[in-house]
């Protein structure tokens, strides 16, 4: 095995197109079209390219671009924030259809998720200028997370060529992982194989990332290794931000938060958000709490509207200051709290288990093992971003969760997406709104399709909908 | 009733099994329409002259104002009518150069193979756009005059602007009687075989309050999950299966203080079935009308939403407002205060 120290991510990206996994035909179109500027300019000038993470939408591009002989300019999340930015890097790159070296040139706009709504309003009108005017390829790539994406991208979208990117199939996934297993010379195990594989839910990026982490060093994994994953995810510095501003006693010292902390205060407040029920226990501390937050969000939004990032300070106030002195009775043992009746709902006694403090959160000991409730409580403790700590016999459990927003809609991406393809052809079919069609027609399809086979049958057939689709509105 | 045919005999040689029944009953030619007979008897004159203005039908949900446009292209244009007119709804379409550039290259195309020289355009929901996109429509109307006609649809009139208003026949479609909406229910149950019993039929109207689709839509449902009887209970059992019924458990858990729990629902109405927010504001605000707390309490609660429902408009976070007011219904009203 040779020594190398660089991301496996790295050393994987694939660098000509026979080396990506999945998504060929949106790869094909992808091609199709960069080759149909050969011929002149087309009447698309951009392809936007959208799909969860990690399933090899810029790797894509990046290949293709070598293997047609391209050279990218890349344009990133950073460059985005303003109209004259953009301008002064993309300059007439745009215009010039080779570079001083003579190569073809195309331009990527990569991250586009990262213009976030009004915001980065200039940036999109200067990324609409640039594509009306290219005479390079130009192709945008963006990790569709968040409802209403489309809006935002909207004039983006209705000048290009749009190219879906799905996850990677479970199947070429293990494929592909074991692949790079022998590569790399390490015995993994078939089921560690597949609950890598498992675990990305189709993303190729994280899939290897997972790899890295537990196989870096080892001679084989197994099943065991591999489950340590489940920890890994939650060592943040966050924690410590959080305990400040909650604990906090005046505005200057929740404040000093903000400039402190290793996050930007968009995801600290996202972190906040999440938390604050479990710090603020009393329901009018509660109440006050989550109204400065939603303060803090109306300032921002004004802030983002007006484009005077002045009054962003206003949103800091809120949401450190606000929230920190919301709390007067509360004895911010929330969790605790949550974790006492959910185990009493779920049928064990108070005798069954032990809570106890530590540094960092609580731990939770099954005094009587094996007990049937114990399926449940222990898939309840795992969702509030608990950690079973073998060698103790206990579950550890953070004082504070990540936000659940992000890994949500990933969770959900294909759900969401079956959902909006049926919406489309309700709309059609029954003369109303997609947004009408979610709201008041798919529950009531739902109904149908989880009490009547016959009658989902003929909706089925008149709606024309797939065997996925019809899955779906019985699940 | 009299003008309730399934689509099936309506439309020659094509025969629909099933779907939806609001489809599957949605009278297909102006002389099936029983109610609105006033508006109807205006309508059927434009067929008759082989010519119409443009035109804004306004009213509440599920009364008929679709189906009237429909079924009178379908009288005008014979059963190829779909080729004559383009469905657009303003809710749909992203930005109005969206729908001009759809516009111009229907219209552009002028309406052969029909004595009428001209194409129907029905924008659904006008009333959704903002007063900019209306003006630029307006322009786009007065192109295209000669070969299409603009049929606007909405809820409200007040939210049209007043050039397009002046431009335009306008039509106020009437709330159905309780008689009618009523009638129109059982009689699509007796087609379908359902057993609708009162107590099922005055649910089912309570629920959907003279929009027929709703009321369609809610019965076959009820007819579905149940093998006998369509009584009360079945309806509520439905309806607490739907968004609203979800609204309702994030509400009761709101009061109750669980709100950790309401937000989980919360997330699940947003995230999982994808309702906007300002659906789920319209339903908890008639949810909290409904609600059995003091009155005093009702007027701060209801003052609350609307001051989220601005903050919504205004481009706030939907799941942050939202949590906000759920946080609130844990209070008393000197809490509120």
């Amino acid at each position: 095995m040779t020594v190398d120290s660089s991301p496996w991510t790295d050393r994987f990206r694939p660098r000509t197109l026979k080396e990506i996994v999945g998504n060929s035909r949106a790869i094909e179109q992808l091609r199709m079209w960069m080759r149909s500027w050969e011929k002149g300019i087309p009447k698309q000038r951009a392809a936007f390219l959208y799909g969860p993470p990690g399933v090899g939408k810029t790797s894509s591009v990046m290949a293709l671009a070598n293997d047609l002989g391209f050279d990218v300019l890349e344009v990133n999340a950073s460059d985005y924030r303003t109209k004259s930015r953009l301008e002064e890097l993309i300059g007439r790159a745009a215009l010039q259809t080779r570079t001083i070296t003579g190569r073809r040139r195309m331009i990527l706009f990569d991250e586009l998720e990262g213009v976030s709504g009004t915001e980065d309003r200039g940036g999109i009108t200067a990324i609409v200028d640039i594509i009306k005017e290219t005479r390079v390829p130009i192709v945008l790539v963006a990790t569709a997370i968040g409802e209403g994406w489309e809006e935002k991208f909207g004039p983006l979208v209705d000048l290009s060529l749009l190219i879906e990117y799905r996850p990677v199939p479970f199947v070429e996934a293990v494929r592909r992982l074991r692949e790079m297993a022998d590569e790399l010379r390490i015995s993994v195990d078939d089921d560690a194989i597949e609950y890598i594989a498992d675990r990305s839910q189709g993303d190729l990026r994280s899939m290897i990332n997972d790899l890295e982490a537990v196989a870096r060093g080892l001679k084989r994994v197994t099943i065991a290794e591999a489950e340590k994953l489940g920890e890994r995810d939650r060592k943040e510095y966050t924690p410590d931000a959080l305990m400040k501003i909650f604990s906090a006693k005046t505005l200057r010292e929740a404040r000093g938060v903000i400039s402190s902390a290793l996050i930007d205060h968009d995801t600290l407040f996202d972190w906040i958000y999440e938390n604050i029920p479990f710090v603020l226990d009393d329901p009018r501390d509660l109440a006050e709490g989550v109204e400065a937050l939603a303060r803090a969000d109306v300032h921002q939004t004004r802030g983002q509207r007006t484009q005077e990032y002045r009054l962003l300070k206003y949103m800091f106030n809120e949401m450190t200051g606000g929230v920190a002195l919301a709390r007067r009775e509360s004895e911010g043992a929330g969790l605790l709290k949550l974790i006492r009746k959910r185990i009493k709902e779920l049928g064990s006694r108070q005798a069954d288990i032990a809570i106890a403090e530590s540094p960092d959160g609580l731990e939770v000991k099954p005094i009587r093992h094996l007990d049937s409730d114990w399926g449940k409580a222990n898939a309840f403790l795992r969702e509030l971003g608990g950690r079973w700590v073998r060698e103790k016999g206990l579950w550890s459990l953070p004082y504070f969760r990540p936000p659940q927003l992000i890994w949500r809609y990933r969770r959900t991406w294909h759900s969401r997406h079956r959902r909006s393809s049926i919406a489309e052809r309700v709309a059609r079919n029954c003369h109303i709104s997609t947004k009408e069609a979610v709201a008041d027609v798919i529950p009531l399809m739902k109904v149908i399709f989880q009490g009547n086979a016959s009658m989902a049958n003929e909706i089925s057939e008149w709606l024309e909908l797939g065997e996925k689709e019809a899955e779906w509105l019985r699940s | 009733m009299e003008g309730l045919k399934p689509q099936a005999q309506c439309i020659e040689g094509f025969v629909m099994s099933g779907g939806m029944w609001a489809e599957k009953y949605r009278p297909q030619t102006l002389d099936d329409i029983v109610n609105q007979t006033e508006i109807v008897s205006r309508l059927k004159n434009f067929v008759k002259e082989r010519n119409l203005p443009h035109l804004l039908l306004v009213g509440p949900a599920g009364v008929g104002k679709t189906t009237s446009i429909l079924a009178l292209a379908q009288d005008l244009y014979g059963p190829s009518y779909r080729n004559f007119i383009l469905e657009l709804n303003a809710s749909d379409e992203r930005g109005i150069d969206v729908v001009r550039e759809k516009v111009k290259n229907f219209a552009r195309t002028a309406a052969i193979s029909s004595d009428v020289p001209f194409k129907i355009l029905i924008m659904d929901e006008a009333d959704s756009l903002t007063s900019a996109a209306q003006h630029a429509l307006r322009r786009t109307m007065e192109i295209y005059t000669k070969t299409c006609r603009f049929c606007l649809i909405g809820n409200y009139s007040e939210n049209i602007i007043e050039p397009i208003q002046s431009r335009c026949s306008v039509f106020r479609f009437s709330p159905l009687s309780e008689k009618d909406a009523k009638n129109w229910i059982k009689a699509i149950a007796k087609k379908e075989k359902v057993k609708l019993i009162e107590e099922g039929l005055d649910a089912i109207y309570e629920a959907s309050t003279g929009d027929l689709r709703k009321a369609t839509n809610l019965l076959q449902a009820a007819a579905a999950t149940q093998s006998g009887e369509v009584d009360d209970i079945a309806i509520y059992g439905v309806l607490g299966r739907v968004s609203p019924g979800k609204v309702r458990e994030m509400i009761n858990l709101g009061l109750k203080g669980e709100f950790l729990e309401a937000r989980e629902v919360l997330r699940t109405l947003l995230i999982d079935e994808g309702l906007a927010a300002d659906d789920i504001i319209r339903m908890i605000y008639s949810e909290v009308l409904r609600l059995s707390i003091s009155e005093r309490l009702k007027v701060q609660l209801a003052d609350s939403i609307g001051e989220v429902d601005f903050r919504l408009t205004q481009g706030a976070r939907p799941e942050i407002q939202l949590s906000a007011l759920i946080a609130k219904l844990a209070l008393t009203e000197e809490e509120m205060r």
